[in-house]
């Protein structure tokens, strides 16, 4: 897969090139409107990561540019303004989601993959991670065949650290991930404590009792280990 | 008290001053002219009597026997005893009767000397009644009084109009000036004057509000530029500590822990930024304000995307949504001042506790009250709990933390406003807090 990652500020840019190439994406990237403008013009990309505040332009003349020609394409802005009119327009012009700054990779990640399931109408609607596999389109969750009864926001918790397996995910981007960025975030870390307790609980119940780790009281991992595969 | 009243009033008590010292004065005045005239009337019957003695001296008894000169005066006649300096006048005022047949004693002017006839020196009384010209005196000094007085009032009446009249622009100042509540709010200019303190002040205060007004936009300006332009940097903090955080697995557990206070830091700094945004976006006006919004529906979605946090505190929720409050204004807006409000309330609340939410009003007036049984508002925020950067010093909640950007009730503030709500906070008997929003 292609991806095309519009954005002005070169540190940013990097760390997300970096991520990108990690998720196996074939990586382009431009740092002004110009350049851009160049890179869609000559290719089509199958992701488009679009920070609206270019120093040359509108990043949403970008977003329309990129519609018109390629509509399969999934544009995915990025941007500082925490601004809902940006988000509304952005989103009537075909983009398919949208992060305000500063957002956690781990957060992208998610993102990323659920807009290109969406787009690509994907249907394989299981991820697994080792015996754990979870059905995207149902809050259905079974390990080892096992089936788990879990609440709406353990589900979501389980998913966003299946989707990002193997990685440290701090708690304040959970919280986020589940409550959006308005939750004052150290009123909300500690629900997450909550949630995970009775989420443990419940995996232990089914056999899997060390399947998330706890990384020094900052966050949580879900290992998993190639030889479980 | 207004300034004309001031100087009406100065005015006026002056000219009551002056009135009654003039009173004082013409009265002393009248009676002086009175009596030194009577004193010259008397001196000029002395004489007479005098050259008429000198001439005839046999008149004497004919004047003694009949006593009076006329019917206001009278004179008396008797031997020198020595009593008084021979050859001076000696004049006095004094009350007596000239016969027995009067009642009551009268005001004379007497002169009392001595008069030389046949070889003999006698002492001569002549009196003459005051009353008679007291009354020509009175008269005079009533209607010049009268006069004065009703010069005054008119002078009074005058002035009030002509004041009123000059200073009506500066009135008209005053009353805009009352009016302003907040200067950001104020575009109207002072009008231009023909009276020079007026114009000048005019001229003054219109260079301040713009002054005001221009330092305002620019702080707003700035703030919303600032918080704007931090947000990508934080953005690259944030993720270079993830990237640190995602390798935890070969680092020790400070610089983990490290990581992680780095990137909770930069998320809470961008919280603040964007908090500070989108209360700068309300200050500034960048919203439109043209939805129907319902307010018992905002209210069902924020309790929605907080009920994970009421479910898990164990917090008991009593709705009374008896009236349906249907408000124009910005949804997105409407949402966020709810939401904090709600949040705040779940915040506080301890576990196992209730929350009221309530929706009353009579059409006119409609009111959206959340309260919850929290600590309520600590006595030195009472009157701060809208600013911005407010916190309770050492307010913690249960889990011993201070929550919050201390922005959350200042935007409520500020989206009230722009909305032209009211809102209001109080302690509900000693157990918790109650916030009021008035539609």
């Amino acid at each position: 897969m292609r991806a095309l990652i519009i954005e002005d500020e070169p540190l940013l840019n990097e760390e997300l090139e970096e991520q990108l190439l990690e998720e196996k994406f074939n990586v382009d990237s431009a740092e002004t409107f110009r350049e851009a403008e160049k890179l869609i013009s000559g290719d089509e990309y199958d992701l488009v990561l679009l920070d609206l505040g270019l120093p040359d332009g509108n990043g949403l003349d970008l977003l329309r540019m990129i519609k018109k020609y390629y509509e399969d394409t999934v544009v995915l802005i990025l941007t500082a303004r925490g601004e809902v009119e940006d988000k509304v327009k952005g989103l009537e012009l075909g983009s398919d989601d949208y992060l305000a700054k500063p957002f956690a990779m781990t957060e992208l990640r998610a993102r990323i993959h659920a807009v290109l399931r969406r787009r690509f109408k994907i249907n394989e609607n299981e991820i697994l991670a080792g015996k754990l596999h979870l059905n995207l389109n149902h809050l259905e969750v079974t390990y080892d065949g096992r089936s788990l009864e879990l609440t709406e926001t353990e589900y979501k918790i389980l998913r966003y650290l299946v989707l990002n397996k193997n990685r440290t995910i701090t708690r304040i981007a959970l919280a986020e991930h589940i409550w959006g960025s308005k939750i004052d975030d150290r009123f909300s870390l500690d629900f997450i404590n909550s949630h995970m307790k009775n989420l443990r609980k419940k995996l232990g119940e089914a056999g899997a009792t060390d399947l998330i780790e706890t990384v020094y009281g900052v966050g949580y991992k879900l290992e998993v280990h190639e030889t479980q595969q | 008290m207004k300034l004309n009243n001031k100087i009406l009033l100065c005015n006026l008590i002056l000219s009551v001053g002056i009135f009654l010292l003039t009173a004082i004065g013409m009265y002393y005045l009248v009676n002086d002219t009175v009596y030194d005239e009577l004193d010259n009337h008397l001196l000029q019957h002395k004489t007479d009597i005098v050259n008429q003695v000198t001439a005839d001296p046999a008149s004497l008894n004919q004047i003694q026997r009949l006593g009076g000169l006329g019917s206001y005066e009278w004179v008396e006649i008797s031997r020198y005893e020595g009593l008084i300096e021979a050859k001076v006048n000696n004049f006095a005022t004094l009350d007596t009767m000239r016969s027995a047949s009067e009642m009551t004693p009268k005001a004379y002017r007497q002169l009392t000397t001595t008069l030389s006839a046949n070889d003999t020196t006698y002492t001569l009384k002549i009196y003459e009644e005051v009353a008679a010209w007291q009354n020509i005196s009175m008269t005079i000094l009533l209607s010049v009084l009268a006069g004065l007085l009703i010069w005054i009032l008119l002078l009074y009446l005058v002035n009030q109009m002509v004041f009123s009249r000059i200073l009506t622009p500066f009135y008209d100042t005053i009353d805009t000036l009352e009016t302003i509540l907040y200067p950001t709010d104020f575009d109207e200019r002072f009008p231009h004057s023909n009276t020079y303190e007026i114009d000048v002040l005019n001229r003054a205060l219109n260079t301040m509000m713009n002054q005001i007004r221009s330092s305002f936009e620019d702080q707003k300006k700035f703030i919303q530029n600032a918080s704007h332009e931090l947000l990508t940097p934080l953005s690259i903090i944030r993720q270079k500590a993830e990237k640190i955080l995602s390798k935890s697995d070969q680092l020790d557990r400070q610089t983990v822990e490290t990581a992680n206070e780095i990137q909770q830091t930069a998320v809470r700094l961008s919280r603040l930024s964007n908090a500070l945004l989108l209360i700068t976006r309300v200050e500034n006006k960048q919203y439109e304000l043209d939805e129907q919004v319902v307010i018992t529906d905002v209210t069902n979605d924020v309790l929605v995307e907080l009920q994970d946090f009421i479910t898990l505190k164990n917090i008991t929720l009593v709705k009374d949504f008896s009236k349906e409050i249907s408000v124009n204004g910005n949804k997105e807006l409407i949402h966020s001042a709810i939401y904090n409000v709600l949040q705040n309330a779940v915040k506080f609340s301890p576990p196992k506790s209730t929350i009221k939410i309530a929706t009353h009003g009579n059409g006119r007036q409609n009111e959206f009250t959340v309260a919850d049984q929290g600590p309520g508002i600590p006595e030195e925020l009472k009157n701060s709990l809208f600013d911005r950067f407010k916190k309770g010093n050492g307010h913690m909640n249960e889990l011993g933390q201070n929550n919050g950007t201390g922005l959350g009730l200042s935007l409520v503030k500020s989206i009230c406003k722009l909305h032209g709500f009211g809102y209001h906070a109080e302690n509900k008997n000693g157990t918790g807090a109650e916030i009021t929003l008035h539609f």
